[in-house]
């Protein structure tokens, strides 16, 4: 291991530590106004039905937010599940297992949720039009 | 890199009766858990943060059905709705708002201690009744709102 750096007294992280600790600050700030956002918008959707909700999703703000909100919530949430797989899970089989799993989870859920709001978003016809069927 | 036990004085020294072995095959006594801590609310706060977290995280793939079911047009969204307006459906709902809504005042309250502030005992317990009470008033006042705006009937 390398000679221990220090900045003010304090131990700098000899591996990747620090680098953890400021992605989820830095997720978590930009989530704070994102999520604010998200309650004013689930309420206007709510109840709204098909044609309203669609009605909303188009509006391209909408859509980029829904999508950055999308994104950078399972970016925050893959790191807060990692946080508590490592604090529970102590086989490393198993606990490196459950965290390719997870990641793979965020992994589908963004590709797919993107691809959803895209086709909202754009006017498509309701799948599974476009898909040969 | 042998693995063997290393019960050396450690063991000895046990007048507890609660050392245990640990994975690594030393013997150490078994640290304090939840039952041995005088409760306080910041433990509360801490735990449930971990478990709205949680709960975010599964919700997730909710929302990603409420896209799903918006891609695929009119049928399979009123499904979704039906589904979504059912009791069952509206207690996740409802869980699930007081989980994004204690996470959010829990994360706040997380970045100001990360910045150094409302560090001492008094402080910190206040801003955890404030985050559990954000968190508590806003889920009533925002389901409160939309059953009274008639957005959403049971």
């Amino acid at each position: 291991m390398s000679k221990a750096r220090f900045i003010k007294d304090v131990k700098v992280s000899e591996r990747h530590g620090a680098g953890e600790w400021t992605a989820e600050r830095l997720s978590a700030l930009i989530l704070v106004p994102l999520t604010l956002w998200a309650l004013w918008g689930a309420a206007q959707v709510a109840g709204e039905g098909y044609e309203g909700a669609t009605a909303w999703l188009v509006q391209p703000v909408n859509a980029a937010l829904v999508a950055a909100l999308w994104l950078v919530s399972l970016w925050h949430m893959n790191m807060g599940m990692k946080v508590v797989v490592d604090d529970y899970i102590h086989r490393p089989a198993s606990r490196l297992t459950l965290l390719g799993l997870s990641s793979l989870f965020c992994l589908v859920l963004a590709a797919a949720g993107v691809f959803f709001i895209a086709r909202v978003a754009l006017g498509s016809e309701p799948m599974p039009a476009g898909f040969g069927v | 890199m042998s693995n063997t036990a290393q019960s050396g004085g450690d063991a000895r020294d046990d007048q507890t009766g609660r050392f245990v072995r640990q994975p690594n095959g030393r013997v150490r006594p078994l640290s304090p858990h939840l039952q041995v801590w005088r409760w306080h609310v910041t433990m509360l706060g801490s735990i449930l943060n971990r478990m709205t977290g949680i709960a975010l995280y599964f919700g997730l793939a909710i929302v990603a059905l409420w896209l799903l079911a918006l891609a695929f047009g009119q049928d399979s969204y009123d499904l979704f709705s039906r589904f979504s307006g059912s009791p069952l459906g509206l207690l996740i709902w409802i869980g699930l708002t007081f989980s994004l809504m204690y996470h959010l005042a829990g994360g706040v309250r997380h970045l100001i201690w990360d910045g150094g502030a409302m560090l001492s005992p008094k402080d910190a317990t206040s801003l955890t009744w404030l985050s559990i009470g954000f968190g508590v008033v806003g889920t009533v006042a925002f389901w409160a709102w939309l059953f009274a705006s008639g957005k959403v009937q049971l």
